[in-house]
């Protein structure tokens, strides 16, 4: 199925409590398709998908665009996979950390899984953005933007409010944990190299909306 | 504490729904093998291009990269910024923001970010051991708890029955039963818990050859200990003692009918393999060099061919064979079919009594050896024989199946008649057409890289500035004159070359800390038997040496194959330090770190008091390059 004919292979993993769309978001994504019907996802599961990464000169020119073949590790929400879904965090190089909008307890549970992932993640600060699943059922809303965005800034990370079944925000918000990682690759890479830390190397496409720059361990 | 997962609580469909996943992910992880595989080749190739690092005459003002000469120019613009040497413009690859690196540094750069080493090399300060998914795929094997006796090696590595989820899928699956033993608590133990499923892994897979494995140089847990990717054809057919290490290795060796017979049959050029083995030890070490060619790791009979102790003969003729590939057991059929117009290996006597020896390169251990039976006196001997490999297919696809033809002479030398290598990657398996190919002579020096891969080394190595506080980790204490303290952890090495027949090594680590190379800082590892992973966990200590020292010295660290009746055999080795080519305002040609020896180096000066860790290529040579 994959020839290799790739530049980077990118692992993202996206968990949150059971029911909050995790699976219908990544179907989304990858097929572009929406299935309302809730099958838990038993353990884990992945999804792949071939996308083009442009990459940015420091001055927003641009630069070359890539390969990128994404896996998409699915996990289940569900308490009785936790250590199942656990032992896969440390593969994957970002996080697409989900809740539903139509649940208060799915969006206090973020909480939990920001420390599970500072515990179990390849290293205490990976990339990771915030997603408010199911925005189109805006009537049964429980979370209101404010306090997703409040929760999102006191992390340091990006949020979206999307939607697996309009599509909202679904490309978006992938692009965006692809963008960060690729920036911080860059980083990464710059860092090992060189000893004076001055040089910021290029970086990708959507530098604003990065709050801080995050400095990675190596 | 063991890594592994308790997933007793998953129902069997659930067990085998997973297994599927995993076994998706696992194809998926080898397709990017093969491509980080063919990355680091090309890495290999820059390298070899030119790129003398550290040596003498780079610093007489000429280009690191291409020897070419700079004239008068000023060190401080002219030095690449990855690894400090001179080089000249055309070396340089310039970055959007106009700073440049020389071509090497920024090939590297480049393999760290499509590599994925850029995550790995982190991920390995918080987990040192495999893919999540491969500690998920042995935690399902596990028995469930109260019943475990396979620490015991009891019961077999796995159970009974296969799962489900294994044989639905075509190719990869057959062997993991069989190879994927789950981790039964090993003789040597770990210390700290993330290890033990590591080491415990490696134990069960101390016998696969030194090219087993795919990762080129490298750190990637992903891409360790892959049980699947473990060829039959060069299983080490372990003495019957070993005990408790027999469980898994009495399955395997069960599962290669004909490995027997096959020892037995490679008995006949015992003598030989013997007599090069006395030559090579007799030559200098830096010969050790020439003998590694691309096609020639690990290969004795080439390393004596080019001494000359065969006669040299004028390559002529072809060979004709066709190849197939068989899924569902796994199997690399060879059907050799003739030879034509040999050369004469006596040209008085016009005599030659060939047969065809084959090897699927790198790997030249005996066990993956297959011959055919011996023609008299004929330059175009008619075989019609069928050679087999068990071997997996994306383990085949990294291999180059090397076809020698020799003469057979009853009571002197066997004379080399001619070769031919076909690359796997690029092989047809869907034709299985008559391939006819001429031969050639033994590939010269200068197709052979001087850069060949001899494994890798685990090292953690951590500066306390003060030896006072030893471990406190206090970081920097300024210029202190005195008293700081390198330790060097040798954690384990991977992929060793196979030095002993049967395709182990009895490896040791050896280290100096140069510029000293006496007594004062020799430090060994014990001996770790029959393993080409073998896990030393051991520590060297130097003491006394101040921050100022670092920029002076180098890390020394060679690995030995151990050889008590004899000198031991040079395995590879690696050199830690600066890389600048000097020390102490002299010029030297060990200061010659390069890549993530340098960057290991860096990171520990970086963080005093807290340990560095790196996987590091091991070099075929610790000969300048090109000396």
């Amino acid at each position: 199925m994959t020839d290799g004919d790739y530049d980077y292979l990118i692992k993202l993993l996206a968990l949150g409590d059971s029911g909050v769309g995790k699976t219908t978001f990544l179907y989304r994504y990858t097929d572009n398709k929406f299935n309302p019907k809730f099958i838990t996802t038993v353990g884990i599961d992945f999804r792949e998908k071939r996308v083009i990464y442009h990459s940015r000169g420091p001055n927003g020119s641009p630069g070359k665009a890539f390969k990128v073949h994404l896996q998409l590790w699915d996990t289940a929400g569900q308490e009785r996979f936790r250590s199942l879904t656990t032992a896969f965090f440390r593969d994957a190089m970002g996080f697409l950390l989900m809740f539903d909008l139509t649940s208060q307890q799915s969006f206090l549970n973020v909480r939990n899984w920001m420390s599970q992932l500072q515990a179990n993640a390849y290293c205490e600060n990976p990339d990771i953005v915030l997603l408010g699943n199911k925005a189109d059922l805006s009537d049964q809303r429980e979370v209101n933007e404010r306090q997703a965005r409040d929760l999102a800034d006191k992390y340091g990370i990006p949020y979206f409010e999307t939607s697996a079944a309009t599509g909202q925000n679904v490309d978006k918000a992938v692009e965006m944990l692809l963008d960060l990682i690729m920036k911080r690759m860059e980083q990464c890479v710059d860092k090992t190299q060189v000893s004076d830390t001055a040089n910021g190397g290029s970086s990708g496409k959507l530098d604003s909306a990065k709050p801080e720059e995050k400095k990675c361990a190596c | 504490m063991s890594e592994a997962v308790d997933l007793s609580f998953l129902s069997e469909a659930e067990r085998d729904m997973i297994l599927q996943v995993l076994q998706r992910d696992e194809e998926l992880r080898k397709a990017e093998e093969r491509r980080v595989r063919r990355l680091k080749n090309e890495l290999l190739e820059i390298r070899r291009k030119g790129a003398k690092r550290g040596s003498q005459r780079y610093s007489e003002r000429t280009c690191a990269r291409c020897q070419q000469s700079l004239g008068r120019v000023s060190p401080k613009a002219n030095s690449c910024r990855g690894c400090n040497h001179l080089v000249c413009r055309d070396c340089r690859s310039y970055s959007i923001n106009s700073t440049w690196r020389c071509k090497v540094c920024t090939k590297e750069a480049e393999l760290k970010k499509t590599t994925g080493d850029w995550f790995y090399d982190q991920r390995i300060n918080r987990f040192a051991n495999g893919p999540g998914s491969d500690i998920v795929r042995m935690s399902l094997r596990r028995k469930p708890p109260g019943r475990n006796s396979q620490a015991l090696g009891g019961e077999g590595p796995y159970p009974k029955k296969p799962p489900l989820g294994c044989s639905l899928v075509d190719g990869l699956h057959v062997e993991r039963p069989r190879t994927q033993a789950p981790f039964p608590p090993r003789g040597t133990s770990r210390l700290d818990g993330g290890w033990g499923l590591y080491t415990a892994r490696v134990g069960s897979h101390g016998a696969v050859s030194a090219d087993e494995n795919e990762t080129i140089f490298k750190k990637n847990p992903r891409r360790i200990l892959r049980p699947a990717d473990y060829t039959k054809s060069v299983i080490d057919l372990r003495p019957e003692e070993l005990g408790s290490e027999s469980s898994s290795m009495g399955d395997r060796s069960k599962s290669v009918p004909g490995l027997k017979t096959e020892v037995v049959r490679d008995e006949e050029e015992e003598d030989i393999d013997n007599l090069v083995e006395i030559h090579r030890r007799r030559t200098a070490r830096s010969s050790m060099r020439s003998g590694t060619s691309s096609s020639t790791l690990g290969s004795m009979v080439s390393i004596y061919s080019e001494a000359g102790d065969f006669g040299n003969v004028c390559v002529t003729g072809e060979i004709a064979f066709s190849l197939s590939y068989e899924h569902k057991t796994q199997t690399l059929f060879i059907h050799v079919k003739e030879c034509r117009q040999l050369a004469y290996a006596d040209e008085a006597k016009k005599r030659s009594n060939p047969y065809v020896k084959t090897y699927l390169l790198p790997d030249k251990s005996r066990q993956g050896k297959r011959k055919t039976t011996i023609k008299r006196n004929s330059v175009n001997p008619l075989y019609n024989e069928l050679l087999k490999y068990e071997i997996s297919k994306s383990l085949l696809l990294t291999r180059t199946l090397q076809f020698s033809v020799w003469h057979h002479d009853r009571f002197g030398r066997n004379t080399f008649l001619g070769e031919v290598e076909i690359p796997m990657d690029s092989w047809n398996f869907e034709s299985q057409l008559e391939e006819r190919l001429p031969l050639h002579g033994k590939a010269g020096a200068d197709s052979a890289g001087s850069q060949q891969y001899r494994g890798e080394l685990v090292v953690s190595m951590k500066y306390i500035p003060s030896s006072k506080h030893p471990g406190a980790g206090n970081g920097k204490k300024g210029k202190q004159e005195e008293g700081g303290e390198l330790q060097v952890w040798i954690k384990e090495a991977k992929n060793l070359m196979a030095a002993k027949s049967g395709g182990t090594s009895d490896s040791f680590v050896k280290g100096y800390l140069l510029p000293l190379r006496n007594k004062a800082t020799k430090r060994k590892t014990p001996v770790m038997k029959k393993t080409l992973n073998p896990h030393y966990n051991h520590t060297f200590v130097y003491n006394g040496i101040s921050p100022e020292d670092l920029q002076h010295i180098c890390l020394e660290l060679t690995v030995w194959d151990r050889e008590p009746l004899s000198s031991n055999d040079f395995l590879g080795g690696v050199r830690l330090g600066v890389g600048n080519g000097m020390s102490k305002g002299q010029v030297v040609d060990w200061m010659d770190s390069t890549g993530e020896e340098v960057s290991l180096w860096q990171k520990m000066l970086q963080f005093p008091g807290s340990w560095a860790e790196g996987t590091l290529q091991l070099r075929s040579t610790m000969a300048k390059p090109g000396a």
